[in-house]
C-alpha cells in the first residue's frame, strides 16, 4: 500500500510540515556539470529511509517513490492531464473489458525488456523481455502466503481462483516450495503478449490497481536468484536502474539503456503550456542521466540543503515556514531571488478522529457525537498545528475526488460550542446521567501529541465534556483500534487511487475492524449503497450514489472529520517540467533541468 | 592474572544471559506482539497469523509444555526466549523485519561509520581534557581556572542538539567551511566527519575537563609531587611522569569503559549529518521494534562491556603495581 494509513495524528502533522509525504520527497533535479561531465543529475531527498525495494513488500510512500523509477506496471497516469487519468504503460493499450465486467484482456507491448544482471544467466546477464507470465508469476508472489505481502488486499476476493491459489500456499512449508506455475483459473497468459484476467465480480478500479507499484512486473530469475536479498537488488523494467544504495544514506541512479521507446506527453491540461510543460514533448524519456536521492531525516540539514542548492525541490520545515511563506501565500523575497517556486496543491488526504461505534457510549449516542464534532473548531486547529496548509473537512471525501462536495450539508461538522453544550445536554439524557470522560487513544507521545491532546481536552471541556488522552506509541494505538478496544482515536487516509470507492470502503460494515473500518460503522443503507457504487462505472449516477453514501456517514458521524490539507513545496527554477503529482510514482524519467541556469544561479 | 582472567571470562556468558533475559522482557513480553503492525493497514486475519508465525509470536513465551507433551521433552525450549536465546549465543540474528537486511551485514556496514565518527570524537576528547586538566590543577585558584571551571559548566549545561544545530548552521551553512551534510565511504568522506567530529569534541569538553581536573587535584598535592618539585623536576615531567602516570586509575576507567559505547555511534551526530551509524540504526530499530536489530546490539555491547570491565581491571594491574589481581 503505498502509504497511507495515518494512525498518529501529530505523525501526520510531523510529515506534512516536513514535506515528507507525496511528492516532497520524491526525485527533484540539479546537474553537476560543474566538471564537464555531461551526465545530467537530478538531486532531491528522502526524509525518511527505503524499506526495500520489492514491490511485493512495498507498503510506505517512500519506498514506493523510489522503487517506482526501476519498476513498471502494466499502466500509469499520465503526467500532465487533470483530472488524472491512466494510460498505457508495459501494456500496448487500455484493456478490453468483456461485456459483464468481469473479464479484462490485456495486450503487452512488444518491446519492454528487462534491465541487464546477472540473474539472466541464459542470456549472459542480457535482460530478456517482459511477457505475460511474468505479470502472473509477479501477482502469484504477493498471493503466496508464505510472502506474508502487505498487498495482498490489493487481489482478494477479486480474481478466480486466487485465493485458492493462496489457500494452497498456506499449506506449504516453505515459501521456496510454491508451485507457481499452478494454474489460478483468473489469470491466463493467452500467449507471451497477452494476459486475461478474469474477475469474481465487476470491479472497475482494477485498472487503477494496474498502475500501483506493488504489482510492478518482477523477473522470476531475479527473485529466484537474490532470494530474500531480491528486496536490496531490485531488477525491473523501469527508467532506472539502482546503482548505489546507501542504507540511511544516499541512493543512485542510473538511465536504464534497456528502457523502452516511451515519449514526453505532448499534450497536457490548461496552463502546462504557457508554464513550459510542454516543451521537451515528443523526446524519449527518460531526460535525466541520474538521480541522486540523499536520505536526510532531519528538517534543518534537509532545509540548509535546499536553500544551499544543492537539492532541487524540498518541503517547507513548520520551523520555516514563517521565513518561506507570506501571510499572502506567496514566497518570501530571499527565496524568490535565489529562483525557488513555490508549488501549492490539494493532497487528496481526510483527516478524523475516529470513534469506536461498537461502544456503546459513542456508538449509541447521536447527539454527543455531534456534540463532539461541533465543539471543534477546525480553523484554529489549522491555524495553531499545520500553518494553516489545509482546510477544514466537513465529510468523508476529500478535494478533487469525484463526489467531493465543497457545499456538503453537514450542519454538525461546523465550530458551534453553543450548540455543542445543547448537545452534551440531549447526550446525557440519552445516556441517563452525566457523560462520562471520554478517552482518546493517541499513536504518538511527541510534543506535538501532546499539544494537540491538550487543545482537544480545552475544547471539549468548554462544552461540558471530560476527554482523557491516552498516549502511547503507535502499535499499541494501532492494537487497540483493530481490537476494537479504542473508544476514539486519531487518523486519516490518504487516497491511493482517484476514485472514491478507496475512501467510502472505509465505512463499509463488512470492513470492520481489523478490516480498515476501523470505526466499526454499521449503516445498512450505507452498506447497500457501497455495493452499489463499487461495482459502477464511472459516472454521473455513480457520483450521485457516492455523494448518498456520503451523506448517510455525515448524519451518522462515526467520527469527527478534522481537516484535508495542503501540500506546499518549494523547487528551484531550472528544475523543469514539474508538475505536482498526488498519485503517480516514479515521475523522475519526466524532469529536465536547466544546466545553464543552475550553474547561473549556485555555480555548480 | 591468567587464572583471573579466565575466571572472569567465565562469567561473561551469565551476564550476557541477564542482558538477554531483560531484553526479552522489555521487547518481546512487555512490548506485545507487532504482527499486526508489521503485516500493514489492510492485512487480513491469515496474513497477520502468517506473520505471527513468521516473527514467533504464535509460540509460548518461554517454556512450551504443549508442544513437549506433542513431540517430546526437547519441544519444551521451542518458545519464543529460547529461539531468542539460541539465536543470540549462535549469532544467528536473522534479518531485520523491517529492511529484511541481514543484521549481521548492517553491523558491519554501521559500525565503520560510527567508528569513524566516534574514535576522533572520543581521542580527540580524552587527549584535550586531559591536557586541558593537567595544566589547569597546576593553577588551581587562579583567574584561568576559575574561567576554565565556568565555561566548563556552561558547556555542559549547553545541549548537545543546541550545539549540533548552532554548529551546523553557522559553519556549514552561513560560513560553508564544512559540508551541511553527507557522507562517503573512505578518505573521499573525510570532509564531511570533521564538523561532527568537532562538535562532539566540544560538547564532551565541559564534562571531561571537570572530571579529569578533580582527578588531577587529588594528585597535584601528594607527596610524590612535592618531592618531585622539591628534587627540581621540570614542569613537564612533572606532569607527564609522576602525576598523569597516578592519574591513571580514574581515567583508565572512565576510558576503557567508554570504549564499547563508541560502537553504538552517536545518534543525533549520525542523524544531523547524515552519517549511517549504529546510533541511527539502533534508535531506528528501535521506533520500529525491529527486535532482531536490538537484539543483536544488546549482545554485542554486553559482550563488550563486560570484556570492557575486565580490560580495566588488567589496566589498573599493569599502571599500578599496589593492584594485584586474585
Amino acid at each position: 500500500m503505498r502509504s497511507r494509513l495515518m494512525f498518529a495524528w501529530p505523525i501526520a502533522v510531523l510529515m506534512l510540515v516536513s514535506g515528507s509525504m507525496l511528492g516532497c520527497s520524491e526525485e527533484s533535479g540539479g546537474q553537476n556539470g560543474s566538471g564537464g561531465d555531461a551526465t545530467l543529475t537530478t538531486r532531491g531527498a528522502l526524509s525518511s529511509k527505503v524499506r526495500g525495494m520489492d514491490p511485493m513488500d512495498i507498503g510506505d510512500t517512500t519506498s514506493s517513490s523510489v522503487a517506482s523509477n526501476i519498476f513498471d506496471c502494466l499502466y500509469q497516469y499520465h503526467y500532465l492531464k487533470r483530472p488524472y487519468e491512466l494510460i498505457p504503460s508495459v501494456a500496448e493499450s487500455m484493456p478490453t473489458v468483456s461485456e459483464d465486467g468481469l473479464t479484462y484482456t490485456i495486450t503487452l507491448r512488444d518491446d519492454v525488456y528487462f534491465q541487464d544482471d546477472e540473474c539472466f544467466t541464459e542470456t549472459e546477464g542480457k535482460g530478456r523481455k517482459v511477457v505475460a507470465n511474468d505479470f502472473i508469476y509477479s501477482w502469484k508472489r504477493i498471493a503466496n502466503l508464505k510472502n506474508v505481502s502487505k498487498n495482498w488486499w490489493i487481489f482478494d476476493g477479486r480474481i478466480k481462483g486466487f485465493n485458492e491459489f493462496r489457500k494452497y500456499t498456506e499449506g506449504v512449508t516453505d515459501k521456496k516450495d510454491v508451485d507457481y506455475d499452478r494454474p489460478v483459473e483468473g489469470l491466463v497468459a493467452v500467449d507471451d503478449r497477452t494476459l486475461q484476467i478474469t474477475l469474481t465480480k465487476p470491479w472497475p478500479q482494477v485498472v487503477y490497481m494496474m498502475s500501483h507499484l506493488p504489482t510492478a512486473v518482477v523477473p522470476r530469475e531475479a527473485v529466484e536468484h537474490y532470494g530474500d536479498e531480491f528486496i536490496n537488488h531490485p531488477v525491473g523494467t523501469g527508467p532506472y536502474m539502482l546503482t548505489d544504495w546507501r542504507r540511511g544514506s544516499k541512493i543512485v541512479f542510473e538511465r536504464n539503456p534497456n528502457y523502452r521507446e516511451e515519449f514526453y506527453p505532448s499534450e497536457g491540461s490548461e496552463g502546462d503550456k504557457e508554464a513550459g510543460r510542454l516543451d521537451d514533448a515528443g523526446k524519449r524519456l527518460p531526460l535525466i542521466d541520474r538521480v541522486e536521492l540523499l536520505i536526510i531525516e532531519e528538517d534543518q540539514p534537509r532545509w540548509l540543503k535546499f536553500v544551499q542548492g544543492d537539492l532541487d525541490i524540498g518541503g517547507i520545515p513548520k520551523d520555516n515556514f514563517d521565513t518561506a511563506v507570506t501571510p499572502s501565500r506567496g514566497l518570501t523575497g530571499d527565496l524568490r531571488e535565489k529562483g525557488i517556486v513555490l508549488e501549492i496543491y490539494e493532497d487528496p488526504a481526510t483527516f478524523w478522529y475516529g470513534f469506536n461505534m461498537e461502544e456503546p457510549l459513542l456508538g449509541n449516542n447521536l447527539p454527543l457525537r455531534q456534540a463532539l464534532n461541533l465543539a471543534i473548531d477546525r480553523d484554529e486547529y489549522l491555524k495553531l498545528f499545520l500553518n494553516d496548509r489545509g482546510m477544514p473537512a466537513r465529510g468523508v471525501l476529500p478535494p478533487m475526488l469525484a463526489g467531493y462536495d465543497p457545499d456538503v450539508d453537514s450542519p454538525f461538522t461546523v465550530y458551534d460550542p453553543e450548540l455543542a453544550r445543547k448537545k452534551v445536554k440531549e447526550a446525557e439524557a440519552i445516556h441517563g446521567g452525566p457523560i462520562p470522560p471520554i478517552v482518546l487513544t493517541m499513536g504518538s507521545t511527541d510534543s506535538v501529541a501532546r499539544q494537540t491532546g491538550q487543545w482537544f481536552t480545552r475544547a471539549y471541556q468548554q462544552v461540558g465534556i471530560t476527554l482523557e488522552v491516552d498516549y502511547m506509541d503507535w502499535p499499541s494505538a494501532q492494537e487497540k483500534v483493530k481490537t476494537k478496544s479504542a473508544q476514539m482515536y486519531a487518523m486519516g487516509w490518504v487516497a491511493d487511487i482517484p476514485d472514491a470507492e478507496n475512501f467510502m470502503q472505509l465505512f463499509y460494515g463488512p470492513n470492520a475492524s481489523p478490516g480498515t473500518n476501523n470505526m466499526n460503522y454499521q449503516n445498512d443503507e450505507a452498506d447497500a449503497l457501497y455495493e452499489k457504487l463499487s461495482v459502477m462505472e464511472e459516472s454521473p449516477e455513480r457520483v450521485e450514489v457516492i455523494r448518498q453514501m456520503q451523506k448517510k456517514v455525515i448524519d451518522d458521524l462515526p467520527c469527527v472529520f478534522t481537516l484535508h490539507r495542503k501540500a506546499y513545496l518549494l523547487r528551484y527554477d531550472w528544475l523543469r517540467n514539474y508538475k505536482p503529482h498526488v498519485f503517480g510514482y516514479g515521475l523522475a524519467k519526466y524532469r529536465n533541468i536547466d544546466a545553464e541556469l543552475r550553474q547561473q544561479r549556485v555555480g555548480r | 592474572m591468567f587464572s583471573y582472567i579466565v575466571r572472569r571470562l567465565l562469567y561473561t556468558p551469565l551476564v550476557v544471559i541477564g542482558v538477554l533475559i531483560v531484553t526479552f522482557m522489555l521487547f518481546r513480553v512487555v512490548q506485545g506482539d507487532v504482527s499486526a503492525e508489521y503485516a500493514g493497514k489492510n492485512a487480513s486475519a491469515e496474513t497477520i497469523a502468517e506473520y505471527r508465525k513468521e516473527l514467533g509470536f504464535d509460540k509460548p513465551l518461554f517454556i512450551n509444555s504443549e508442544a513437549a507433551s506433542e513431540r517430546g521433552v526437547l519441544a519444551v525450549f521451542d518458545s519464543q526466549f529460547f529461539h531468542h536465546f539460541k539465536n543470540a549465543v549462535t549469532l544467528d540474528f536473522g534479518r531485520a523485519r523491517v529492511s529484511k537486511q541481514k543484521v549481521s551485514s548492517l553491523l558491519a556496514e554501521g559500525a565503520v561509520p560510527s567508528l569513524t565518527l566516534t574514535v576522533p570524537m572520543f581521542l580527540g576528547t580524552l587527549i584535550t581534557a586531559v591536557t586541558i586538566s593537567l595544566f589547569i590543577a597546576l593553577v588551581r585558584g587562579s583567574t584561568l581556572d576559575t574561567s576554565v571551571v565556568v565555561a566548563c559548566v556552561c558547556g555542559m549545561s549547553l545541549p548537545f542538539l543546541a550545539l549540533i544545530m548552532f554548529g551546523q548552521y553557522f559553519f556549514a551553512y552561513k560560513l560553508e567551511w564544512f559540508p551541511v551534510f553527507g557522507y562517503e565511504p573512505g578518505f573521499a568522506g573525510a570532509k564531511y566527519f570533521v564538523l561532527p567530529v568537532l562538535m562532539g569534541v566540544f560538547a564532551g569538553l565541559g564534562g571531561d575537563v571537570r572530571f579529569y581536573r578533580t582527578v588531577m587535584l587529588d594528585e597535584i598535592n601528594a607527596d610524590y609531587i612535592r618531592t618531585a618539585k622539591a628534587k627540581g623536576q621540570n614542569t613537564p615531567r612533572i606532569l607527564y611522569r609522576h602525576l598523569l602516570k597516578n592519574a591513571m586509575i580514574p581515567i583508565i576507567s572512565k576510558v576503557v569503559l567508554a570504549i564499547p559505547f563508541l560502537f553504538l555511534g552517536s545518534l543525533l551526530t549520525e542523524r544531523f549529518f547524515g552519517i549511517p551509524g549504529l546510533g541511527y540504526l539502533m534508535v531506528e530499530a528501535i521506533g520500529q521494534r525491529d527486535f532482531q536489530i536490538i537484539n543483536a546490539m544488546t549482545f554485542v555491547i554486553s559482550v563488550l562491556f563486560v570484556l570492557g570491565n575486565l580490560a580495566t581491571d588488567v589496566c589498573y594491574a599493569l599502571v599500578d603495581p599496589r593492584v594485584t589481581l586474585n
